[in-house]
């Protein structure tokens, strides 16, 4: 795979290559994340599971997942 | 006079049918548990079961921000199955209204509950509230059809800002969180429940121990939510207890009328007016 075919974003804060025109939901699938069991942001905004589908990433958008922990 | 007591033994079980809600849903247990910083899946296990809690705090993490939860929730899921006690995520670690309002849409998807724990830090030493960037985000998750427990501090009029943009309730801080301080300032409490009589009022945080919750209901709160009491005790399932008992007795004391202090003396003892050793013929 090229350079041209690729691009590079921010997953959980570190640099990460993801096939160009990837969308949202084939992030989640390729890191073995169950779609229900994870939660997702890109640039600091909720993008519902709905929605990832159709939620293309561009160069330098920073994908956040989140799932339960503990908590007070 | 007969010895019946008019509650019975709050051993295992509640102590009267006295409830409280939080929209439809009504609410037996006056005492919600965090679920963090307990040493095992196990003893959390055991300490949400002993608490009788019907309300269990949980949050969100980054994927890879941390390792894995250990089993922890699986723990939580473990007991909440066989309680029936609900989730109640928070939004831990947001510094601003937008933060925190993505965060619970987050929670709200992975938790499947509408019900959000609203948490918007604006001091990193005390973990006070923002409240200006509380009542911004409460504002705009109650739209988004949230039912929002706003951690939030005592402030009177700030709190009833809260209530007007849609606060089904209020969780005021008893002291900093984590600090086990008890209530600090007990004369604003006060003044929110006199305040406020009709809002569901809850104090959230700065507990430390069971005095300091039997304390909170028979001030007329409505209940208590505290973490790190139960988790940081040497036996957190026997402090769940503990705190379950005092709860109740709280409950039970406010219930029935704690009397008012005084600043003098007032002999308990039907005496009369006359010394009865001193003085006068036998």
């Amino acid at each position: 795979m090229t350079d041209l075919e690729t691009i590079t974003i921010s997953l959980d804060g570190r640099p990460h290559s993801v096939p160009t025109a990837s969308t949202l939901s084939a992030l989640v699938s390729s890191l073995d994340h169950h779609p229900d069991k994870v939660s997702t942001a890109v640039n600091g905004l909720f993008v519902p599971r709905a929605k990832r589908d159709v939620c293309v990433l561009a160069v330098g958008d920073a994908v956040l997942f989140f799932q339960p922990i503990v908590g007070g | 006079m007969t010895n019946a007591a008019p509650y019975p033994a709050t051993d295992d079980t509640a102590a009267t049918d006295d409830t409280w809600q939080v929209g439809d849903v009504v609410l037996h247990s006056r005492f919600l548990l965090g679920t963090a910083g307990y040493p095992s899946p196990q003893v959390l296990r055991e300490a949400i079961v002993a608490a009788g809690t019907q309300v269990v705090t949980v949050g969100l993490k980054r994927t890879l921000a941390a390792s894995g939860d250990n089993g922890f929730i699986a723990a939580i899921s473990q007991a909440l199955a066989a309680t029936g006690a609900r989730l109640l995520p928070n939004t831990a670690g947001c510094r601003s209204a937008r933060e925190a309002v993505q965060l619970a849409h987050m929670a709200r998807e992975l938790y499947d509950t509408p019900w959000i724990k609203l948490e918007v830090v604006g001091d990193e030493h005390t973990l006070q509230p923002d409240m200006f960037e509380l009542h911004t985000a409460a504002a705009q998750l109650v739209r988004d059809g949230f039912t929002v427990f706003p951690y939030c501090t005592d402030d009177l009029v700030a709190c009833r800002r809260l209530l007007d943009v849609g606060c089904p309730l209020l969780m005021p801080w008893g002291a900093p969180i984590g600090s086990g301080q008890g209530l600090l300032n007990v004369f604003a409490l006060r003044t929110l429940r006199e305040r406020l009589p009709d809002t569901t009022l809850i104090i959230d945080a700065g507990i430390g121990a069971p005095s300091h919750a039997a304390q909170a209901l028979e001030l007329g709160f409505d209940a208590v939510l505290l973490n790190s009491a139960v988790a940081q005790a040497r036996e957190p399932a026997a402090m769940a207890r503990a705190f379950r008992l005092a709860i109740e007795s709280g409950r039970i004391a406010r219930t029935a009328g704690v009397m008012a202090a005084q600043d003098f003396a007032v002999a308990s003892t039907p005496v009369g007016g006359e010394p009865l050793l001193l003085g006068g013929a036998p």
